[in-house]
């Protein structure tokens, strides 16, 4: 918890997208079908859009403030209710103020413009409630717990990033590949998202891996992409401890990409019972000499394989098998 | 010394981290090796279409200018004066600027023997020489020479004036402190800060350092864009601008070019940062130390 110098805002302000307007080349609009947002997952998808041209994108917002708290404490005044876009990949901001929708100040709503050359994947969305207090304008009282995602490429709305799953000859393909010409499969992090390539050159895995055989195939295809998708939270996880930005005091600072994510995601299995921002200390100092890393990779193993669902498919495996040898002895 | 690429192909290209890794040897950093560009532009993928804009040559000539210009004086004076011409022979939107395997090409591909002259670390006296850091080849936007170099100009410039770039990456503190901070993604914010420099207010790297820091500080609490506001962004002058690439002359060696002409930040969104900014650093050179949240 940080402490404040000035009273806050208790109770929780909460926003949703309601519609969005895509625009594009002679004014030409889109409204974005509602499958394209979801207010379960809080995301929009652009990428559902039809047209590939537009230009910006118009979200409608709405927003709800506990307001009864700021008429009864009386501390607050000049209330004000903003939407705030950013993302860290394109040092993007952009800020938007509600109007106060008739009523008892509860609901707030407005627009707020997505710019297609300002963003270059996700960027996100918060509502901060602003006001004077003690004769200081603009104190932030309070915000969103949780913000929604504005995805620009993605065409279904989904928090959790699909696995990337693409069949590469890794013979006869980029150069860094041909070492590994003999194993099926390799976990890349060097693009925009981590991705998994299958070696096509391996006989009968892309069958294996596309195919809709028989039972026992499914089987081997569901342990193998549970596999798979555990190689990618562990490779991603040492690669983002491996390269952190370090402040000039010392404290190592959360990547600003996806690396981020997945450490936020990860780092309450790995070091369990405190803040990401110390977990993430405690990891950094322990890698960087100050011992104990080995005793670390148990409970990394245990954050990839829990993400990876691993637990789960393995038990569903093991069930699918003892039916069909009931089947197979019936 | 590192040299100019043997081979230099039509187009930029991009390349990703991980090949990109492979071209960073040790030899390289020490700038004692080139980088071998036949086998570079193998595995590097070259920019799509056939648009001014992803044209190799304007960019070397460019940084070949930059090298002419400011050889025999201190590298750094060097960025003040790239900043503006890179972002505008560039003409690149923040979203594809966002791609790190375009700065790694420009790095590796294009100017190697800039990034080893420019960051190449003075020798001291009883020490070793050092070699160039890695993420001047590949790192992220606020380390990567070339990157480190649109981003400031992108971020200081007040819409069409890239004056304030200019003068913020003539402070080697003022770009290097703010660049990685998101406070100024707030236009006015970072206009602001440029002014308490030109009114000398702030000069020495310690005092741009602690007003930055104390500016940082004061916005966990405070939101500059309710005190502050900007105007409402509008993509069209970016996307005119990109478009005139195809017909703009190269930028000027003298003369400042321009940027997109989007709105400046307001006049009095500007000021009255300024003048918050300037009681905030009063607060902090009579405490002599970086505020804490109550700034």
């Amino acid at each position: 918890m940080r402490a404040y110098p000035y009273p806050r805002l208790p109770g929780a302000v909460t926003t949703r997208v309601t519609a969005v307007r895509l625009r594009g080349p002679d004014d030409i609009r889109e409204d974005l079908d509602i499958k394209g947002f979801s207010a379960v997952e809080r995301v929009v998808a652009l990428g559902r859009a039809e047209r590939d041209d537009w230009h910006t994108a118009r979200l409608s917002l709405s927003a709800t403030i506990p307001a009864r708290d700021i008429e009864a404490k009386g501390h607050w005044s000049d209330v004000a209710v903003v939407a705030v876009l950013t993302e860290k990949a394109t040092n993007a901001r952009s800020v938007t103020r509600l109007d106060r929708a008739a009523g008892d100040g509860k609901e707030w709503s407005g627009e707020i413009e997505v710019h297609r050359t300002g963003y270059a994947d996700r960027a996100s969305l918060a509502v901060h409630v602003v006001a004077t207090v003690g004769g200081v304008a603009g104190r932030i009282i309070a915000s969103t717990e949780q913000d929604w995602l504005i995805d620009v490429t993605a065409d279904v709305p989904l928090r959790d990033r699909e696995l990337d799953v693409t069949d590469v000859s890794f013979a006869r393909g980029a150069a860094w590949l041909r070492p590994f010409r003999d194993t099926p499969w390799i976990v890349d992090i060097s693009g925009r998202i981590p991705t998994v390539r299958l070696n096509s050159d391996f006989e009968g895995l892309m069958t294996l891996v596309e195919g809709q055989g028989s039972k026992i195939e499914n089987m081997v295809r569901e342990m193998l992409l549970a596999q798979m998708s555990t190689d990618v939270w562990t490779a991603v996880f040492h690669s983002a401890i491996g390269d952190l930005e370090i402040e000039d005091d010392g404290s190592p600072v959360l990547p600003p990409d996806w690396r981020g994510e997945v450490l936020r995601e990860m780092l309450p299995d790995v070091v369990p019972g405190c803040s990401v921002e110390d977990a993430l200390r405690e990891v950094h100092t322990r890698r960087t000499g100050e011992g104990r890393w080995a005793e670390l990779q148990p409970r990394i193993h245990f954050a990839a394989t829990r993400r990876a669902e691993v637990p789960r498919t393995l038990t569903d495996t093991i069930r699918r098998i003892e039916r069909l040898e009931q089947e197979t002895h019936a | 010394m590192t040299a100019r690429p043997e081979h230099l192909p039509e187009r930029l290209a991009r390349i990703s981290d991980m090949q990109a890794a492979e071209f960073i040897s040790l030899g390289l950093l020490a700038g004692r090796e080139d980088v071998p560009s036949i086998a570079l532009n193998k595995v590097a993928e070259p920019l799509e279409g056939d648009d001014e804009r992803g044209r190799l040559h304007p960019v070397r000539e460019l940084i070949e200018e930059a090298l002419r210009e400011f050889r025999g004086m201190r590298p750094t004076a060097a960025d003040a004066w790239l900043a503006p011409r890179l972002h505008a022979t560039l003409r690149l939107s923040r979203r594809e600027a966002a791609d790190a395997g375009l700065w790694s090409y420009l790095a590796l591909g294009v100017a190697p023997d800039y990034v080893v002259w420019r960051h190449r670390p003075e020798p001291k006296a009883d020490e070793a020489p050092k070699g160039v850091a890695r993420k001047r080849f590949l790192g992220p936007h606020h380390t990567q020479a070339f990157a480190r170099l649109w981003w400031a100009a992108e971020l200081f410039r007040d819409g069409s004036d890239y004056g304030p770039a200019v003068r913020a990456c003539g402070n080697q503190d003022m770009l290097n402190t703010t660049l990685r901070l998101d406070v100024i993604d707030h236009r006015p914010t970072a206009q602001a800060l440029v002014r308490l420099m030109d009114r000398k207010i702030v000069q020495s790297g310690r005092e741009v350092n602690a007003l930055v820091a104390a500016v940082n500080a004061s916005a966990a609490t405070l939101m500059y864009d309710v005190i502050a506001p900007d105007v409402e962004y509008d993509s069209e002058a970016l996307r005119d601008w990109i478009a005139a690439a195809e017909t703009a002359r190269a930028v000027s060696r003298h003369v400042l070019p321009e940027g997109p002409e989007e709105q400046p930040a307001p006049e009095g969104a500007v000021e009255s940062l300024a003048a918050h900014f300037e009681g905030l650093f009063a607060d902090v050179s009579v405490r002599g130390r970086a505020p804490d949240e109550r700034g």
